[in-house]
């Protein structure tokens, strides 16, 4: 009996251990990322079961024009245009997937103030592929993002 | 009969690009109004990182900041106003001598249709096909406004078939490092009054091709300089390229250029609405009476090389999302209509008169007319 109870403990033990697999490889987006074009930093969080990415570095922070720290001046919702960009949500609602795969997230783009359905793929541990597209994968583009470390 | 094929071809065609664009703009639904900032960190934290992976790199982007955005399906409309045309004397292959004969040209118009397919998108990669369809259809009366009445072969199929182009293409982007990068594009086209119906010879596909080495110093400037092999003068040459393409600090003055092909400058009112003035200049080389050699001398082949100047001003901007409207008015500058043989097969390469001196076999004379365009666009992440 002592023995059966060992057993079925172990086997709960696993089973929630398999359980959990997906949201421990999932968290592996979590960290600070570079996006190809070296403009900004990007913080991805976890919310509940969802992967979130805010902007918390930019390499020019502040308007040229004004001076001040830049806005989401691009925002076609007039309600957001004096939003920070530092601190700025711009990956959004992603869920993991299995397979180095986040899914179902969508990506803002500050420059234009589009947002676009988006896909990551991890290709190695530092390396994330972020695809931005409208519709169909295929009406897309493709950028390589870095992870970042605090420098030694 | 073929002229019914023609117009319900083209309905499904015009019918599937105006449903590829508005379908996949529907499909988008961009979400801006949830915005949830929590700014309780440091955020200079970030200053001092570093890339995990030592031995990664930068490259620089395709893109500059301003620029405007790319067209990944065109669907459109290009409207030329009335002139005259005149063509030139002709001798056919029976030395029977065509005198030269003019028409009023009520207007000649058609449809533009492109596609820009990215098929590999990546930071140290850009590879896209494109394919396109433009069309140019004549209606013509003589020039005391009566109905047409000529002998003359090339009033006669410029107003019964007009003038037509497939093509495709394709562009390379392929950053060096973070500053240098290599483009190349390049097409190959079918082009002619396509009389009758039915598909050229490969032999007759006219290649373009430009190579250009460029350097993006900063997020709002490239430039480079290249060599390219180009119809757009009408007839085949070999040219050097400059591109130059910029943004002003303040993101509101720009210049998109890429000499002698086009060269804009352009006013951005804000990243959605887009204003351009400049030129483009366009060509190609069209082959004439597919079949019958009637108007052929020796039995070669002919030609019209086609070179025109569109001084124009352009309004682009974004209808909903990513789908485009792009509205265009402008001046027509004839460059060069007219008609050459082919010798053995092969173009005769004059290299702007350096290389041969070889007489055009009819030299045309066109009025230069304002035109109009209109396109519907679904532009590009």
């Amino acid at each position: 009996m002592k023995k059966l109870t060992l057993f079925l403990i172990g086997l709960a033990i696993s089973i929630q251990a398999f359980a959990l697999i997906p949201g421990e490889d999932g968290d592996r987006l979590l960290g600070v990322w570079e996006p190809s074009n070296g403009r900004a930093r990007v913080k991805v969080e976890k919310i509940g079961s969802k992967y979130y990415g805010k902007i918390v570095w930019l390499k020019e922070p502040n308007d040229p024009e004004s001076g001040v720290p830049k806005t989401d001046k691009n925002n076609p919702d007039a309600n957001l245009q004096n939003v920070p960009l530092k601190g700025y949500r711009m990956l959004k609602d992603f869920v993991y997937q299995g397979n180095n795969q986040w899914t179902e997230g969508t990506i803002y783009d500050p420059l234009n103030g589009s947002t676009y359905s988006c896909t990551i793929k991890m290709t190695d541990p530092n390396t994330l592929d972020i695809r931005g597209y409208i519709g169909v994968s295929a009406f897309g583009r493709t950028d390589i993002w870095k992870r970042l470390a605090v420098k030694k | 009969m073929q002229h019914q094929f023609n117009n319900r071809w083209k309905s499904v065609v015009l019918s599937l690009g105006c449903w590829a664009i508005i379908d996949v703009a529907q499909a988008q639904s961009p979400d801006s109004t949830k915005q949830e900032i929590t700014n309780d960190e440091d955020f200079s934290m970030y200053d001092n990182v570093g890339f995990a992976d030592e031995g990664a790199r930068r490259y620089c982007s395709p893109k500059i900041e301003g620029l405007s955005p790319a067209k990944l399906i065109s669907v459109g409309y290009d409207y030329q106003l009335g002139y005259g045309l005149g063509a030139g004397k002709f001798t056919n292959q029976a030395n029977r001598i065509l005198e030269p004969d003019s028409a009023r040209v009520l207007n000649s118009r058609g449809l533009r249709l492109g596609f820009n397919i990215p098929v590999i998108s990546r930071t140290d990669l850009v590879w896209q096909m494109g394919a396109n369809y433009w069309e140019q259809r004549y209606s013509m009366l003589d020039p005391d406004g009566s109905k047409l009445k000529t002998d003359h072969p090339l009033l006669q199929t410029l107003s019964e078939n007009g003038l037509r182009t497939f093509g495709v293409s394709t562009t390379l982007f392929k950053p060096l490092d973070d500053t240098r990068f290599l483009l190349f594009q390049g097409s190959a086209d079918l082009n002619g009054d396509f009389s009758p119906p039915g598909l050229m010879p490969l032999k007759y596909v006219k290649y373009s091709a430009a190579l250009v080495y460029g350097i993006r110093p900063h997020e709002k400037k490239q430039w480079g300089v290249g060599l390219a092999r180009t119809y757009r003068v009408g007839e085949l040459n070999y040219i050097p390229v400059f591109l130059f393409n910029w943004t002003d600090p303040a993101n509101k003055w720009g210049t998109e250029i890429l000499f002698p092909a086009r060269a804009h400058v352009r006013y951005t009112i804000n990243p959605r609405n887009m204003l351009f003035g400049g030129f483009e200049l366009e060509g190609q080389s069209y082959r004439l009476w597919r079949v019958s050699n009637s108007y052929s001398i020796q039995g070669e082949d002919l030609e019209i090389r086609r070179g025109e100047i569109r001084l124009r001003a352009m309004y682009e901007f974004s209808l909903k999302d990513f789908v485009w409207l792009s509205v265009q008015a402008g001046y027509r500058i004839n460059y060069r209509y007219e008609v050459d043989r082919l010798v053995g097969g092969q173009e005769i390469y004059r290299a702007f008169g350096l290389l041969s001196d070889e007489p055009y076999v009819m030299e045309n004379r066109l009025g230069n007319p304002l035109y109009f365009n209109i396109s519907l666009n679904l532009v590009s992440p």
